[in-house]
């Protein structure tokens, strides 16, 4: 398996992959703004009230939130630059 | 309330004196009880979660021939993704709805589908009749229950709903209430 033919999948304009981008982009756009949608509320939330484990719940939503944004960029990527 | 035999138990769903802060606290209000439901409560999203990644590998079988290995991968990653998402909404939902007792009121503060905040506060002074509802197998088995706080005027009902041992909870309310009434 190439990386490069992962990203060629989704810039790829044939009518076979189609499905696939349509189901990546829709997901990977929403994907991002939930991720940032729970980040703010998350932190109104620690603000709320605070815990002893909030520190770690915070540090697993701002990986929620550079995954979607790492998800995004590649689309970006694939879409525009190949 | 150190008396109280249970400090802290089953997954930080019962913890006595919890080193915790909340936004709305008084000087001088010290946190004596903080509640959150039972882990057994969770167990439809966790079989959930455990379907899914069952699913995503029944399927793998069965979309092999029809698409390449990048398109599949692509596929488990995205499918992957929304799991684990899945999975941590529900931790977030656990984790922070609450209930708390202070030494001068029980506060309940709820996230509705982590988007809506509500917070519901009774003063001790106010509270009129406390009931511990816990019935059925589970419910005696892992031994949790809902407390409703009933409030004399105009001032909220509180509910903790499926918390663990409800009825320790409720003997530490009792223990603070009968303190605040001075017998």
């Amino acid at each position: 398996m190439d990386p490069k033919n992962i990203l060629a999948i989704i810039s790829d304009l044939g009518i076979n992959n189609i499905f696939f981008k349509l189901i990546i982009v829709f997901f990977t756009v929403f994907y991002y703004f939930y991720a940032l949608v729970i980040s703010k509320q998350v932190k109104i939330m620690d603000k709320t009230l605070q815990d002893k484990y909030n520190g770690l719940v915070l540090l697993i939503t701002s990986l929620q939130v550079t995954v979607s944004l790492i998800l995004l960029l590649i689309l970006i990527l694939a879409i525009f630059l190949i | 309330m150190e008396n109280n035999n249970k400090k802290s138990s089953v997954f930080y769903s019962y913890s006595l004196n919890p080193q915790i802060k909340f936004d709305t606290q008084e000087k001088g209000e010290k946190v004596y009880l903080q509640l959150r439901s039972h882990p057994f409560t969770q167990i439809g999203w966790i079989l959930t979660s455990i379907f899914f990644f069952i699913f995503l590998i029944v399927l793998n079988f069965f979309i092999r021939g029809f698409f390449n290995l990048e398109q599949i991968f692509l596929f488990n990653l995205f499918f992957i993704v929304f799991i684990l998402s899945y999975i941590w909404f529900n931790v977030l939902n656990w984790y922070f709805n609450v209930g708390i007792v202070t030494s001068k009121r029980v506060i309940d503060i709820d996230f509705y589908a982590v988007l809506y905040k509500e917070i519901t506060t009774a003063q001790l002074g106010k509270i009129e009749d406390i009931t511990v509802k816990s019935g059925g197998y589970f419910e005696s088995l892992f031994d949790y229950g809902s407390i409703f706080i009933q409030t004399a005027g105009t001032e909220a009902n509180v509910e903790f709903i499926d918390v663990s041992h409800p009825t320790d909870a409720v003997q530490v309310i009792n223990k603070l209430l009968s303190k605040k009434h001075g017998s």
